[in-house]
């Protein structure tokens, strides 16, 4: 077909400002391609560390704690029943179960005192369902029954505490009376997720029960279970706490993890607007390039109406061209994309340079963004580019082929 | 049957709130063969004429027969298929596409109309570019031909269709002499070899002196028509 031929070739014709739309075509898909990958990165890693360091996969609680349960109440615990334990250890898809009792303390390191969240635990347990012990850089977990603590670097770093000193945590038991757990710091660990390091004591579970006043009673077990199964189990679960009569239900981390799954959609949201401002920023360049390349071509315009062609006939030639752009820009678009992507990914990018903890936004993330490769972004982009420009051309063309043909001949 | 024929012809431009005569009722009857000049003052009406002829204008007023079939009051769209099919333009800026060689400017016109073979095609475009001597130039360009090559590529691109008419607006105005007088010649060639007809406008008393019939227009009007040999 020779007009899309001559369409084609039409294409070679002023370069610099072909190249200068297909660069900023292409450096608009670049920047929305580095975006998603860094924000669908931001997303990864903020589940993964809530999953891994903060929630398990499942959560087990009474139903009223749940709703309080940014409070840390010490009312509706579970009573620690090892035969529950074991009854949710053999469902399908679990992998571990961890008891866990959260609750208020202050830290005072004989100086200074700061709120923080006491979190005993049985650490056998808990070493099945999160990767903390991985991330002691110094000293180990404690035993059960050992007066000891295991606290973040951060919040060490604020305390001005280091290994084996003696800390005290001041709470309040059941009954509304203080008392206090006096700890030696076995550990100090790093957690990727900030908010482990920068607020959370560990202590034994025993100790912690003892101290609180309220025997062998948890807040909630936490569960580790086969990815992605999450919802199917907690389902499972649910049903199963409802045909033994038991007062308990279970909550996917997605339930756990609402802000930061608002967040993320948010983020979405904003993804969206980028996209939007990248397609405009096409579309004008389309437009502005037929534009000019018709009012350049009035008199060629004005030749092929006397050579008899038909207005759709010039409108295809210019949309040829216009198209050409498109898959032009979307193609180094993508090339830049994949580059920077793969750079993301690859070495990813240091938080030091605007503080290294993404926690005081409300992302659990820490020293690292890596990006994610969302190789759909890529070909929706590319087919976007291809169709943006192809439709962005049409108006253009049909103003250019509508010329009146005497007025385009003498530029009338 | 003639194969033009004009009658009444007035064109009447609007320009604002006046209304400016370009053509003030023309009569004119061209045979199939004749190889015709229409000169005149600047603003004579020569370029409106030819237009109007052409179908890229329509008439204010009066008749146009192209062929037999009246053209003056046809739709856009018929317009541009009577023209892809019966008029050929040689313009006097030439008006090539800079980005195709001189064979595939030819080519050009030829497709819009022909979907036999490509060999044929090609046969046809190689026959007329070396009928009007562009014969080893059709790799080439336009900015790498001379304006005079450049206005034969665009005869080759009127005639390789082989339409009945070929309408040429002042086509050696941009030329100098010796170039105008190859360009001439060509279309006297094409005239007696292929029979088609040729209309063109010139102010060049040379050109003028290979045509056939002068017709002298004269404030929209035609003030003389006189024919030779």
């Amino acid at each position: 077909m020779f007009s899309l031929k001559l369409g084609l070739k039409n294409l070679t014709r002023q370069k610099r400002r072909n190249v200068i739309t297909i660069l900023v075509i292409a450096f608009a898909f670049f920047g929305y391609l580095f975006m998603d990958s860094v924000m669908g990165g931001m997303e990864e890693m903020s589940f993964s560390n809530i999953k891994n360091y903060d929630t398990g996969n499942i959560q087990v609680v009474h139903p009223e704690y749940w709703e309080d349960r940014e409070k840390l109440p010490l009312e509706n615990l579970i009573d620690l029943n090892q035969d529950t334990v074991d009854s949710i250890k053999k469902m399908d898809g679990v992998l571990g179960v961890s008891p866990e009792l959260r609750f208020q303390a202050n830290l005072n390191n004989g100086i200074d005192e700061v709120a923080v969240l006491g979190l005993g635990i049985s650490p056998e347990q808990y070493n099945e369902v999160f990767n903390t012990k991985n991330y002691i850089v110094e000293g180990a977990m404690f035993a059960p029954g050992e007066s000891k603590a295991v606290i973040g670097v951060k919040l060490a770093e604020l305390m001005d505490l280091k290994m084996n000193d003696y800390i005290t945590l001041l709470i309040r038991t059941k009954e509304d009376t203080f008392n206090t757990i006096d700890v030696e710091i076995a550990g100090l660990l790093n957690s990727p997720n900030p908010m482990i390091n920068n607020g959370i004591v560990f202590v034994p579970l025993d100790i912690a029960q003892q101290a609180l006043n309220i025997g062998n009673r948890v807040s909630l077990l936490a569960l580790k279970t086969v990815s992605g199964d999450e919802d199917k189990i907690t389902k499972a679960l649910t049903d199963s706490f409802k045909d033994k009569g038991l007062d308990l239900k279970a909550y996917s981390w997605k339930e756990s993890a609402a802000s930061v799954i608002a967040l993320s959609t948010a983020k979405k949201g904003g993804a969206g607007t980028i996209l939007s401002v990248v397609l405009l920023i096409g579309m004008i360049g389309i437009i502005n390039n037929v534009i000019l390349s018709a009012l350049e071509r009035t008199a060629e315009i004005g030749m092929m109406k006397a050579l008899g062609m038909r207005e759709w006939e010039i409108v295809f030639v210019f949309m040829v061209e216009a198209t050409g752009i498109g898959i032009l820009g979307g193609l180094v678009g993508c090339l830049i994309g994949f580059a920077g992507v793969s750079f993301m990914a690859k070495y990813g990018y240091d938080l030091s340079y605007i503080g290294g903890d993404m926690s005081e936004f409300g992302i659990p993330i820490l020293d690292k963004i890596y990006g994610t490769w969302n190789y759909p972004a890529f070909s929706f982009l590319f087919v976007l580019s291809v169709v943006v420009a192809l439709l962005s051309s049409i108006a253009p063309a049909y103003w250019a082929a509508h010329k009146d043909p005497v007025k385009a001949i003498y530029h009338r | 049957m003639s194969l033009l024929e004009l009658k009444g012809v007035k064109k009447i431009y609007q320009q604002g709130k006046i209304k400016v005569p370009a053509l003030r009722g023309v009569d004119l009857t061209v045979e199939q063969g004749e190889f015709s000049t229409i000169f005149g003052p600047s603003g004579s009406g020569k370029t409106t004429l030819l237009n109007m002829i052409g179908c890229l204008d329509t008439p204010t007023e009066g008749e146009i027969r192209l062929n037999g079939s009246k053209v003056s009051d046809l739709s856009r769209k018929a317009l541009a298929m009577t023209r892809r099919h019966n008029i050929g333009f040689v313009f006097q800026s030439y008006n090539l596409i800079p980005v195709l060689t001189a064979y595939e400017n030819v080519e050009f016109a030829i497709r819009l109309i022909d979907h036999t073979s490509d060999l044929k095609i090609k046969e046809r475009v190689m026959q007329i570019l070396e009928e009007v001597g562009l014969k080893g130039l059709e790799n080439r360009r336009p900015n790498e031909l001379s304006g005079g090559e450049k206005q034969r590529v665009a005869i080759a691109r009127a005639l390789v269709k082989e339409p009945k008419l070929v309408l040429a607006d002042e086509p050696t105005a941009n030329l100098d002499s010796e170039n105008a007088t190859g360009v001439v010649k060509i279309m006297v060639k094409m005239n007696k070899e292929l029979g088609t007809t040729f209309i063109f406008s010139t102010h060049d008393p040379m050109v003028m002196e290979y045509a056939h019939r002068y017709i002298n227009l004269k404030d929209g009007m035609i003030s003389a028509d006189e024919r030779r040999g």
